[in-house]
């Protein structure tokens, strides 16, 4: 099979099924089946389509399609650096590489980025093209399309799995919802529970939307259209945090979550800007758009551009955007121009604000990543985001959303400068640290879930900070099994007890055996047990080449090297809260008998998919499968990475490769620290909880500051309302006033004033106008009373006074005459 | 052909008034029909311009690929004054009138609850949407401005009388407002019109500015050009395509007047007159009471409408007529645009009526509009790339058609509720999800499109302006994307606090019955439009974009003719001195 | 100059208007009976018309005039009007007479202010 032809149809389809079966059930919901119930079938039939598609995806088209990437491929590429231009990996390469596909069908035009033959630098392969266009002005151009890698495949394929078990387990677990249900979390004013219809078939419509949304990011060939499915992540997850309407707390925890993950989008948006003013482009890949037969270079082609073997280039766009003054001046931006101007890196110089302009966009991007993947400073709506149904918290917290943030900061890596990635690594850092404490003293069992999530994104971002490209995606899948394994099997708990709080269970092992050791596999893998250098649980890999890469960045950058202790540290910190996570559930006495008494072992329906899951978070992660997922992801490395990188900005900044962590020195020691640390924290959980040797509440006791500061989540909660809620409020109230009182006012008031003129007006109307001409009318009158006298009536008279008056006029006249 | 286009766009803008006429007729007592008759006027004229979208329309066809006025007639007038029976369209304007006959019929029908006096009502509904096709039709500026008013009294009246309590103070207001906009219109018009001189014009320019009718045999318009020479007076006009060009080819509007070139003062007397109309702040405070005193369905066409003349005359009229001062003013205009949108969405917030929360929204949507317009990036360092400033145009006349979509929407959903419970007050709301599921649903998907969320028709006009003002200026481009925070947050509120909750806390709440069919009939299009347009955005511009481009090529090629003698704007130093006027004439002169 | 040796010419027909118009003239001014007055009246015109005679007389001013018979003309055209007046005044007069019993004008003192 083509892979060029094939992949994109197959995962087109496998992400639009998802989609199709949000609009039926929009349409037909409630009346699929009894109550509904179809809409879950539905629903997960659906999913489940994807899910086998993308697999046959990945087993049957991209594995037989593409060769693997040579093991150290970097340490080739090292040597190989000084040759590289010998080997003329110049055009005629670059046609080679670029085969064009003529046979792409209508108007999609995709390219492959086939892997040369062997005697050809090895080049990532991916398959590019665009489905259709959103709109185009001039050259500038948003459209749908793909860019498929192997990341994208591997993405997909563990994406719809998970999604399908817990599509499966929730057809179990909102068998409430099937029926009228009480709702006992919400008091009405006349002082009943609430009384409402189920809403099944909305639950897995949401579902469907969510699946889709996320698979679209995943596909998605371009950062807009990443945004695009971004935004629409997020709003499905308001909808299913919010999924109780009812519930004051469900929607304000949806609320909070969309409105920080707009925060985010805000940083997302500037860096889109950037982008799109300075590059032109908001590709990934290099598509023929146009259908020209030229094929545009990518913003990743962009950035590295094969000229420069894939090292970081500030893109000529930047340049010209840095030297626009110089340009307006005048000066010619020619080729020549534009590298001197690149070169000038020194404070103040133009290549130095083209490099910002760089940074800036990345952290941009990473701001939404910060935002979707809950990290510090935007890490509070997580925890809340447990107001939701537990499949929606084990969707949005392994495979989904919280996922995205983490895939997008690999998916954008060769965009990202060492500075950025620095900033990067210390925010995960910050995030791994205040989510592992606060999870320490968190009693409400999801709770304790929500921040060791928190907590393994920020291992995560800390991991792709640090130049771990493949050891933080990698994370991210194994971290999907265990931590949707965990969750599905708190759910299970939660179905069985109907509270989440673990100082009311205990014991339960007896009760639920399945979801008791499925739980155990999902805590050693997030613990990381394994026996050291032969085999052990997905966490154990991916962790260790977290710390691996820590360490090796520490060896680099010795003035970094908190990054690796706390992440260390954080691991402990790990193991321990999940034990004692794990034995406040499962282990010792009872707490609450009457809770005790009614549990009982979930249904089939939902403790299958925990067997599944707890078995592949075992063993997904083994590097002895024909098709491991490192080798996978070692495929899709972004290009660039394969070398040791520089920063600029910041003194003695450098990104080791990768492959370095894998030599002994580094990997050996990683290994031992992990292995130290997980089973110090297991032991201490075991000293508190399993063997209860100490008593935790005399201990809180004793750290009693600390304890409430934990407790209250480093007050995080009360700082943003107090920086920003209020704040926003209090403007917000003071614009309305000011368009009440200052422009209404003043407008008011030009009015009363255009009044007062009239009034005013009116009066010298009357009194002066009207006076004047009264006035004249009234003399006219008096004078002609006062002539009236003259007029006799006698003819006699009259006649005289003519005579008179005429010989007189005759008189005067010729005396004037004369 | 000319006398096919003045019939077919004749009968579209006189269409509604001539029904008003019969309507007249109707006895007092029949207002079933009456509401009938008009609804079917309406939806009679939406199907008239219906057709003209559709490809085997014929003669009557909308071609979307011609850039320039097409279906252009031109008939003497007042001839003494050189003013013209003069309309035409194009991809500007298309789309806006197809919305506007849209958006009317919605509103008729949900004019429905209108009990007094029902005769005044339709047939003033009528002369409101002539008045509003006239204005989107017109290229003779007399014309224009005579619709303009037209369109004016009407509403007055449709405020002042239906409208709620504080009915005469928004009336008034409102009136005002837009009268005082009115004024400031006419002397700009009555300024440019005197500085016009068709003789300076060369014959191409004349054709095509329908001065000389394309039409013509080449023998003909030089006879044509011939005869408009020979004048020894200059020729005035009020056509606005010829004024298009005297702005951009002459220096006809460049004579000084107290220290500014004549066409700083007109650009800013139009710029007002519009920005009243759109509305920014500081001007908008009369939308708010206008909106929460109107009744529902002219709150649908006060939002869906009204406010779309105020763009259309600043992409029309302000910006080709006087490149200069546009240019000049830039910063000015994008500074209006951004302070609506951060203001509006703030005063949003705070808002605890339903509808002027709704209305201070559309203050803040409103601004993309304006700074997607204003972004004059074309000349950014030199280099004359005015693709960004495309992409903000483009993304403002879809914001338009977006808004005149989600807003109406917004409005009728508001009404909706308010007539089952007469109140709006936010903090009295909740639990609407439970009561009416259909309507909270469509509602909810609704304010989404407002929101901006993507798959819904607000999202791609926003993130297009958003995406145009970096090259723009940076500091305007944070403030703008900041606004995606704000807007999330008073839709959400909202909806929190109206749809979601356990129960309905205010009056009447025995009233709150599920939609009727006809309320359904109204929200059902708006809805699916706002998702169809945010699915498939090419739908609308294909229609518009081609002559927005040109627009804007037009005006990019102005500036680069004009390069030497303009300031220049350094798109990436927001801190540089302002430009200060260029002497382009004296320059030009010598 | 001697009137009397003089041969007859414009300055003989004038001081005979002037007797005239000075009679009438104090014809009206005396007269309390309407019918005096009227013939004042006439008195005055006709020393008028006299005077008209004498300017367009070709004969007693040649050479002065064209053809000269506009004084003639107007001096027709003021009789019939004084024709014309009598009628008016006389019937006026008679009215007067209906009314009050008298024709004595001094009587007559309804416009008095």
């Amino acid at each position: 099979m083509d892979p060029v032809t094939t992949l994109p149809v197959l995962l087109g389809i496998a992400w639009l099924v998802p989609l199709a079966s949000f609009t039926l059930i929009l349409l037909f919901g409630p009346r699929m089946g009894k109550h509904g119930q179809g809409a879950g079938v539905l629903a997960t039939a659906a999913i489940g389509t994807s899910a086998i598609l993308s697999l046959i995806a990945l087993f049957f088209v991209w594995v037989p399609a593409y060769d693997w990437a040579p093991e150290h491929h970097a340490a080739h590429a090292e040597h190989g650096a000084a040759d590289h231009h010998d080997t003329g990996h110049g055009d005629a390469g670059h046609d080679d590489a670029h085969e064009k596909d003529a046979h792409g069908a209508d108007e999609h035009k995709a390219e492959e980025h086939k892997t040369a033959d062997e005697h050809h630098e090895w080049r990532k392969p991916y398959v590019a093209g665009e489905w259709y266009t959103l709109g185009q002005f001039g050259k500038l151009r948003i459209g749908i399309s793909y860019y498929i890698d192997s990341l994208t495949v591997t993405m997909f394929a563990m994406i719809t799995f998970i999604a399908t078990m817990i599509h499966f387990y929730a057809n179990g677990y909102m068998h409430d919802e099937l029926h009228e249900i009480t709702d006992h979390e919400v008091t009405l004013s006349n002082g009943h529970h609430l009384h409402r219809p189920g809403r099944f078939h909305r639950f897995f419509q949401y579902l469907s939307l969510f699946c889709f949304s996320m698979l679209g990011i995943v596909i998605a060939g371009n950062i807009a259209m990443v945004f695009v499915f971004w935004e629409l992540v997020g709003i499905c997850s308001y909808f299913l945090i919010g999924f109780y309407i009812e519930r004051k707390s469900a929607s304000n925890a949806a609320n909070k979550a969309f409105i920080v993950n707009r925060v985010g989008d805000f940083g997302m948006i500037i860096g889109l800007m950037i982008l799109i003013a300075t590059l032109g482009t908001f590709s990934f890949g290099d598509i023929d758009t146009d259908g020209d037969g030229t094929v545009e270079p990518g913003i990743f082609s962009l950035v590295r551009t094969e000229a420069n073997n894939h090292a970081l280039v500030v893109p000529d766009g930047m340049v010209r955007a840095a030297a626009a003054s110089e340009i307006a001046a005048g000066v010619e931006p020619s080729a020549e121009q534009i590298a001197k101007w690149r070169a000038e890196t020194g404070p103040g110089g133009i290549g130095r604000t083209a490099y910002w302009l760089l940074i800036v966009a990345g952290l941009g991007i990473f701001c939404g990543c910060v935002g979707k993947s809950a990290q510090f400073p935007l890490h509070v709506w997580l925890p809340d985001a447990m107001e939701g149904p537990t499949p929606v918290s084990a969707l949005v917290h392994s495979a989904t959303m919280v996922a995205a943030g983490v895939y997008l900061v690999g998916r954008f890596y060769p965009v990202f400068t060492p500075e950025t990635l620095l900033v990067i690594a210390i925010i995960g850092c910050i995030t791994l640290f205040i989510a592992a404490t606060i999870a320490i003293v968190a009693v409400d069992i999801k709770r304790v879930l929500a921040y060791s999530t928190v907590s393994q994104l920020g291992y995560m971002m800390l991991a792709l900070g640090v130049g771990g490209w493949s050891a933080g995606m990698f994370h991210l899948i194994t971290h999907a099994f265990f931590k949707s394994l965990l969750f599905m099997c708190s759910g299970s708990v939660i179905h069985a007890v109907h509270t989440n709080d673990m100082t009311k269970m205990g014991g339960l092992r007896h009760k639920m055996p399945f979801t008791a050791y499925t739980m155990l596999a999902g805590c050693l893998a997030i613990m990381g047990a394994g026996i050291p250098f032969m085999i052990g649980l997905s966490g154990y890999y991916s962790k260790d080449a977290i710390l691996a890469q820590a360490l090796s960045f520490k060896a680099s950058n010795p003035q970094w090297g908190f990054l690796f202790y706390v992440a260390a540290a954080g691991a402990a910190i790990t193991a321990f809260y999940m034990f004692r996570l794990w034995f406040m559930t499962f282990a010792g006495k009872p707490r609450d008998h009457h809770a005790y008494d009614h549990a009982h072992e979930s249904p089939k329906i939902m403790y299958y998919p925990l067997i599944v899951l707890a078995v592949l978070a075992v063993v997904v992660a083994w590097p002895f499968w024909p098709v491991s997922i490192v080798a996978l992801l070692e495929q899709a490395r972004p290009e660039g990475f394969h070398e040791t990188v520089n920063g600029v900005l910041v003194s003695n900044l450098t990104h080791p490769a990768e492959h370095i962590s894998h030599e002994p020195n580094f990997h050996n020691q990683a290994t031992w620290v992990a292995t130290f640390v997980g089973l110090s924290g297991l032991g201490l959980a075991i000293v508190f909880y399993g063997l209860s040797l100490l008593n935790p509440a005399e201990v809180a006791r004793q750290f009693k500051p600390v304890y409430t500061f934990l407790w209250n989540k480093w007050y995080f909660d009360e700082l943003y309302d107090y920086l920003f809620v209020k704040p926003t409020l209090f403007v917000a109230n003071r614009v309305a006033e000011f368009d009440k009182v200052v422009i209404d006012g003043i407008i008011d008031s030009l009015a009363m004033l255009t009044r007062m003129v009239a009034r005013l007006d009116d009066l010298s109307d009357r009194y002066l106008v009207d006076g004047f001409v009264n006035g004249l009318a009234a003399w006219t009158y008096a004078t002609g009373s006062k002539l009236r006298s003259a007029e006799t009536g006698r003819i006699r008279q009259y006649v005289m006074f003519i005579v008179v008056g005429t010989v007189a006029m005759f008189v005067l006249i010729s005396l004037y005459i004369s | 052909m000319e006398s096919t286009y003045l019939t077919l766009l004749s009968t579209v803008v006189f269409l509604p008034a001539l029904g008003a006429l019969v309507l007249a007729f109707f006895p007092r007592e029949k207002t079933e029909a009456m509401k009938y008759f008009a609804l079917g006027v309406t939806a009679l004229v939406f199907l008239l311009t219906l057709i003209m979208a559709l490809p085997s329309a014929g003669d009557w066809q909308f071609d979307a690929a011609v850039t320039d006025m097409q279906k252009v007639f031109s008939v003497g007038w007042i001839p003494s004054f050189n003013i013209n029976y003069f309309m035409g369209l194009d991809g500007i304007s298309f789309p806006l009138v197809l919305l506007t006959t849209f958006v009317t019929m919605l509103s008729m029908a949900a004019s429905w609850p209108i009990e007094k006096h029902v005769k005044a009502y339709c047939i003033l509904f009528l002369i409101l949407e002539t008045g509003v096709l006239g204005v989107f039709l017109a290229l003779d500026f007399f014309l224009f401005y005579v619709f303009w008013e037209v369109m004016l009294l009407p509403m007055y009246f449709l405020i002042g009388v239906w409208g709620g309590p504080r009915r005469e103070y928004a009336a008034i207001k409102f009136f005002l407002y837009t009268l005082l906009g009115g004024v400031f219109m006419l002397i700009a018009i009555l300024m440019l019109y005197f500085s016009s001189d068709l003789k300076m014009l060369s014959k191409d320019q004349l054709v095509a500015a329908h001065v000389i009718s394309p039409e013509l045999s080449e023998g003909e318009q030089a006879a044509r050009f011939a005869e408009i020479q020979a004048h020894t007076t200059p020729r005035r006009t009020f056509n606005i395509l010829a004024l298009q060009q005297l702005g951009q080819h002459t220096d006809a509007f460049n004579g000084d007047v107290l220290g500014k070139p004549l066409q700083w003062w007109a650009f800013l007397l139009l710029l007002i007159g519009f920005v009243i109309k759109v509305p920014s702040v500081p001007l908008h405070t009369w939308l708010p009471d206008a909106h929460v005193e109107a009744p529902t369905p002219i709150s649908m066409i006060l939002a869906g409408i009204l406010l779309k003349l105020g763009g259309y005359g600043i992409i029309r009229i302000c910006y080709p007529i006087c490149p200069q001062a546009g240019y000049e003013l830039a910063y000015f205009v994008c500074a209006l645009g951004v302070v609506s949108m951060v203001y509006g969405a703030f005063a949003a917030l705070a808002q605890k009526d339903f509808k002027r929360l709704v209305a201070y929204s559309s203050v803040s949507h409103m601004g993309y509009v304006v700074l997607g317009i204003g972004v004059w990036s074309a000349v950014a360092g030199n280099e004359f790339n005015a693709d960004a400033w495309k992409m903000g145009m483009n993304g403002a006349m879809f914001q338009m058609i977006a808004h005149g979509i989600a807003s109406p929407g917004m409005f009728f959903m508001v009404g909706v509720i308010y007539e089952r419970v007469h109140h709006r007050n936010l903090d009295q709301f909740g639990g609407l999800f439970a009561k009416m599921p259909l309507y909270s649903g469509l509602a909810i998907g609704i304010f989404f499109a407002g929101l901006g969320l993507p798959g819904l028709c607000g999202f791609i006009g926003e993130v297009f302006v958003t995406l145009s003002v970096w090259s723009f200026n940076h500091t305007l481009a944070v403030v703008t994307a900041s606004v995606v925070v704000l807007t999330a947050a008073y839709i959400l509120w909202t909806l929190q606090r109206v749809y979601l909750g356990p129960e309905y806390k205010g009056p009447h709440g025995d009233h709150l019955h599920p939609m009727t069919t006809r309320e359904l009939a109204i929200a059902l299009p708006l809805f699916v439009l706002a998702i169809a347009m945010g699915v498939y955005p090419q739908m609308v511009f294909h229609y518009m974009t081609p002559s927005v481009n040109q627009t804007v090529d037009d005006l990019a090629g102005w500036a680069q003719r004009n390069a030497a003698n303009l300031p220049q704007m350094a798109a990436f130093d927001p801190t540089a001195p302002a430009p200060v006027a260029p002497a382009l004439v004296q320059a030009e002169i010598q | 100059m001697n009137l009397l040796t003089d041969p007859v010419g414009i300055t003989h027909y004038l001081i005979v208007g002037a007797i005239l118009f000075v009679t009438g003239a104090v014809c009206m001014a005396t007269k309390r009976n309407a019918l005096g007055v009227l013939m004042g009246i006439e008195l005055v015109l006709n020393g008028a018309n006299v005077n008209f005679v004498a300017f367009g007389s070709e004969y007693l001013r040649p050479g002065v005039l064209g053809i000269g018979l506009d004084g003639q003309l107007i001096a027709l055209f003021v009789i019939i009007l004084a024709a014309a007046e009598a009628a008016v005044a006389l019937a006026i007069v008679l009215n007067f007479y209906n009314n009050h019993s008298t024709v004595d004008v001094d009587r007559a003192d309804e416009l008095k202010g």
